[in-house]
């Protein structure tokens, strides 16, 4: 996993943590804040990966520069052009949000819907930093919202993840499918979850956007709680989509819950990278750092093969 | 003897216990919901609800149980139930009381002792649901046990059972007994009593009815075929007589023989201070009387303890007679008259005040309209014969009287008195009337029930009718005068007004020959002499009190009747504290206070008054003696007696039908037993301990899972 390149956390990391992040209520300066020190303390080019593109040829006219008259096409045509080329992104990036109700737990301060959303917009500030075309589709057992991907759509993508609301139950399969259809053109896709099926089944749903050619990053999102199970007392457990309600006494289940998550995120872990995305799994009380990594790690690697 | 319940409807109570057992089985934690993102994990966990399905303290459950069961048992009331206390022979538990006679008749053979075995038989054969009572009764009844079972305790005050002085009274024990039983709620009551049945003891219908299933049960003690022959004293005369000065006295004693077959000669003792003064031997044939003289006796000091003995007999009470005499002192009477008063003004009075056996009266004439203050110094009675006295010396006779003294005015031609002290009298001085008409005036009315009077109320006792009046005072009494005798026109005769501790009586008329003529009747004489001492103070002493009475010591009056003298009755009730010891040797305290202070007298023999803590020479003395009416043997038949108190045979009846009294045996055999309390005790032991037990696991259990999160 990425938790070797979490170590050169700096002196922005404070703006990482997501109790402090919960206190920021504008989400385009959280992800500016979040990026901006990362970035600061990353000591990296916020210009990795700019190149520019060759637009269209355009008849010379009087006052343009001579310096960008194609003379190349000039030696052919005996006429002037001049070469335009476009400040164009490298690619198209997309956040997959999961809004089902279990996204709305938080056994602290933040939920994972919050969590998701921050991270979710500090990935999308950085890629419009990168010129990265930004789109957004939030989905429970369908797709909820969907914006494309679009230089113009990065304040739509923040006005939306500041409205996303959790509440229905979830399904990966049915939305997922929809998206792959949806964003023709390959790109990256993040898609923050917390993965609540099967992996078969989330296996299922992620085959075919990455069959399509995208570069499918996986943010799979837990709470502490759900990892470590730390409830002591016996209690009615009720779930937040279906809430079916069992009776549960911890101490006697901890174990045995905690070796079936493990054995859970193990196989998606598994699953995924043998299928070659990038899966990485936050706790929410953690900062956002390594998820960051983790995104620019991956960005980094598609610059190079492409 | 099984166990029984009395409300046996409350065991259903104990089904209860079930209900701690059902909530701990059923009972959901209902309060305590997480909501969790997702169950799909803790779905996949093989799981079941083994710990609330299993009970982990069965202790604990076994203490709740417990004591729930216990609290039913308890509102069941349960009782030992004694079969053996069937009711259908005895007819239900019995209410007994048992009057036994302490009168001191009863020490004639072993009466008393008799009594109290046959009282112990009579308890010894009590049920276990009878209750008796102790009633010991002489002239009074005092409860010695009442309505218990308890055997010891009934034992207990029949050992307390003693003889007393008293004579036998069978009204007030029988009313007690009429007063428990009616307090009863039990089916059957029955009335013992032990007694020597003297007919004395019965004046007849005393209004003692026994509620209606009550029975009465004689148990007559001695032989009544057997009358004892007995002896006793019954009265001593002490005549006085004034000798040189001396004042003697011969005691007469009056013996009496009662029973007895041959003549005996009886020794009759005197004891004076103890000591035996002389002794004189009688001849008394059966049932007969003698009288039994003895030497003059000379009176030098006060309070001097004498007794007329007998030898002793079956019946020893009676046979001694107790009495206490004093020197009598001479009333002092100052006679004023007025300075040109004629010489015979008080020649009559002074004449019937100086005849007396024994010199009662130290007559003083002064001729004069003023008294000094050494005039009045020993004087107890002060004659203001036809004279008027000036307004100081009325003062120094309003002090003389307030202190006890006494004033007459005698109103002639020249009498009055000032007006400065008009409110001493009692009305106001009118003028001289006379009767001329027909024979003269007479005295129309005389208030015989007056201490001046009251001796001669009674038939030849002497004539006041006989004396004329020709002339008088008019004389217009006030309200609060009491007018002691009129004239036949109705015009006031004699008054009396009663300031301080004295009094002053107005005689409207003169107390020589001029006016009336009473002085030349016989009664002129008596009169005197009970005007004087009427005005000194002076009240016939009693030398013995009897048994039952009681003396208010408190009360000069009842003190100048014990024997003393004026001045020592009034420091003694006045005075403070004092202490009374009885003939047996008990002191009776008799603290200084407001109001009275009794002594009754229980016991014959000498009672001694003094003040606490000192031994006076001659301390106050009064000499008690038994009721002779004890000494009449003769009996009453019991029967009769008891014919008197029971309710007639057909009367409707108290006693309760079988099934009550099963009813309420069974209640008294439960109330008796109180188990309940004790159940009802351990329940709350139990959930005290319960509590304090569940309290220290949850502590425990809390201690070990601190950080509940969620």
């Amino acid at each position: 996993m990425a938790s070797t390149s979490t170590g050169s956390s700096a002196s922005g990391a404070q703006f990482l943590d997501p109790a402090v992040l919960g206190r920021i209520g504008n989400l385009q300066l959280l992800a500016k804040t979040v990026v901006d020190g990362f970035l600061t303390g990353l000591h990296r080019s916020p210009h990795l990966g700019f190149s520019i593109d060759f637009a269209e040829h355009r008849p010379y006219m009087p006052g343009d520069d001579i310096r960008r008259i194609d003379w190349r096409l000039f030696a052919r045509t005996d006429r002037h052009y001049i070469k335009l080329f476009e400040a164009d992104t490298n690619a198209n990036f997309a956040v997959l949000l999961d809004v089902s109700a279990s996204m709305n737990y938080g056994s602290h301060t933040l939920t994972k819907l919050d969590y998701a959303r921050y991270l979710a917009a500090c990935l999308s500030f950085f890629s419009n930093q990168q010129r990265d075309r930004v789109g957004l589709v939030t989905f429970d057992h369908e797709i909820v919202e969907y914006v494309p991907p679009s230089m113009k759509h990065f304040d739509t993508v923040l006005h939306l993840l500041d409205k996303a609301e959790a509440g229905r139950a979830g399904n990966l399969s049915g939305p997922l499918l929809q998206i792959t259809e949806l964003l023709r053109r390959t790109g990256i896709l993040v898609i923050i979850s917390d993965f609540y099926e099967d992996p078969d089944a989330v296996m299922e749903a992620l085959g075919p956007l990455r069959a399509r050619g995208h570069d499918v990053i996986v943010f799979h999102v837990m709470d502490p709680h759900e990892l470590e199970f730390p409830f002591e007392e016996a209690s009615g457990f009720e779930d937040l989509e279906t809430h079916e309600q069992i009776p549960v006494i911890p101490t006697k289940l901890r174990e045995e819950y905690r070796r079936v998550v493990a054995h859970h995120l193990d196989e998606l872990q598994r699953r995924m990278t043998g299928s070659r995305m990038d899966y990485t799994l936050l706790d929410t009380s953690k900062p956002l750092d390594m998820a960051l990594f983790q995104y620019l790690l991956a960005r980094e690697r598609m610059m190079k093969t492409r | 003897m099984s166990l029984a319940f009395l409300v046996p409807l409350f065991l259903l109570g104990i089904a209860g216990i079930v209900v701690p057992v059902v909530v701990h089985l059923t009972r959901r934690q209902r309060k305590n919901v997480v909501h969790f993102p997702s169950l799909m994990f803790l779905e996949k966990i093989p799981y079941q609800e083994q710990r609330r399905r299993r009970i982990q303290h069965w202790f604990l459950l076994s203490l709740r149980a417990l004591a729930l069961a216990l609290l039913a048992l308890a509102f069941a009331r349960p009782f030992m139930d004694d079969a053996e206390l069937g009711l259908g022979a005895t007819g239900g538990p019995r209410e007994v009381v048992v009057l036994v006679d302490q009168s001191y008749s009863m020490e004639i053979g072993d009466h008393l002792e008799q009594a109290r075995e046959r009282a112990q038989d009579v308890f010894d054969g009590l049920g276990p649901l009878d209750r008796a009572s102790v009633v010991a009764f002489s002239q009074g009844a005092t409860v010695l046990a009442r309505s218990t079972s308890d055997r010891a305790r009934l034992r207990g005050a029949l050992d307390t059972l003693q003889l007393s002085s008293g004579a036998t009274r069978f009204g007030p024990a029988l009313k007690v007994a009429q007063t428990i039983l009616e307090e009863s709620n039990l089916a059957r009551g029955e009335v013992y009593m032990l007694s020597d049945f003297q007919r004395v003891g019965w004046i007849g219908d005393e209004g003692v009815r026994f509620p209606a299933g009550a029975d009465f049960i004689p148990l007559p003690l001695g032989e009544a075929a057997s009358v004892e022959e007995n002896y006793l004293v019954t009265d001593v005369s002490l005549p006085r007589q004034s000798v040189s000065g001396r004042e003697r006295i011969t005691p007469t004693a009056r013996v009496v023989r009662r029973g007895g077959s041959e003549p005996e000669t009886v020794a009759v003792t005197l004891l004076v201070d103890g000591q035996v003064l002389q002794q004189q031997d009688v001849l008394l044939a059966p049932d007969a009387a003698a009288s039994v003289q003895f030497p003059p006796l000379t009176l030098s000091r006060p309070h001097t303890r004498a007794t007329v003995q007998l030898p002793e007999d079956a019946l020893s009470a009676d046979n001694a007679h107790h009495f206490v005499v004093s020197p009598g002192a001479a009333l002092g009477v100052l006679i004023v008259e007025g300075a040109s008063a004629n010489s015979n003004e008080s020649l009559f009075l002074r004449r019937a005040l100086e005849i007396s056996d024994d010199g009662r009266f130290r007559v003083t004439v002064r001729r004069a309209s003023s008294i000094r203050p050494v005039d009045l110094e020993g004087v107890d009675a002060v004659f203001l014969n036809d004279v008027i006295i000036d307004g100081g010396s009325a003062e120094r006779l309003r002090a003389f009287v307030g202190e006890g003294g006494g004033v007459l005015v005698a109103l002639g031609e020249e009498g009055g008195w000032p007006a400065s002290a008009g409110d001493m009298l009692p009305g106001t001085i009118g003028p001289v009337q006379d009767r001329l008409q027909g024979r003269g005036g007479r005295l129309g009315f005389l208030q015989y029930s007056h201490p001046i009077f009251e001796v001669f109320a009674g038939p030849r006792s002497g004539d006041f009718t006989g004396a004329r009046f020709f002339r008088a005072r008019a004389f217009q009494a006030t309200d609060s005068a009491e007018v002691l005798a009129r004239f036949d026109d109705g015009s006031v005769a004699m008054a009396e007004h009663t300031t301080g501790r004295g009094k002053v009586i107005v005689w409207a008329n003169t107390l020589d020959d001029f006016w009336n003529d009473l002085t030349r009747q016989p009664i002129y004489l008596p009169f005197m002499h009970r005007v004087t001492e009427y005005l000194g103070g002076r009240a016939e002493a009693v030398p013995w009190f009897t048994i039952g009475q009681v003396v208010d010591l408190a009360n000069p009056e009842a003190l100048l009747t014990a024997g003393l003298v004026s001045s020592e009755a009034a420091g003694l009730a006045e005075g403070l504290d004092q202490v009374a010891l009885t003939p047996s040797g008990q002191t009776v305290p008799l603290p200084a206070g407001e109001g009275p202070r009794y002594l009754p007298l229980e016991e014959h023999g000498f009672y001694t008054v003094r003040p606490p803590g000192t031994e006076p020479e001659r301390p106050f003395v009064m000499a008690v003696n038994v009721d002779l009416e004890e000494s009449n043997l003769a009996r009453i038949d019991a029967e009769e007696l008891g014919a008197q108190l029971t309710a007639p045979p057909g009367s409707e009846g108290r006693a309760l039908n079988v099934d009550e009294a099963a009813s309420l045996q069974r209640e008294d055999q439960e109330r008796r037993q109180s188990l309940w309390r004790w159940l009802l005790l351990a329940a709350l032991a139990l959930f005290m301990t319960e509590t304090a037990l569940s309290n220290w696991v949850s502590r425990q259990k809390a201690g070990a899972q601190p950080g509940l999160a969620g």
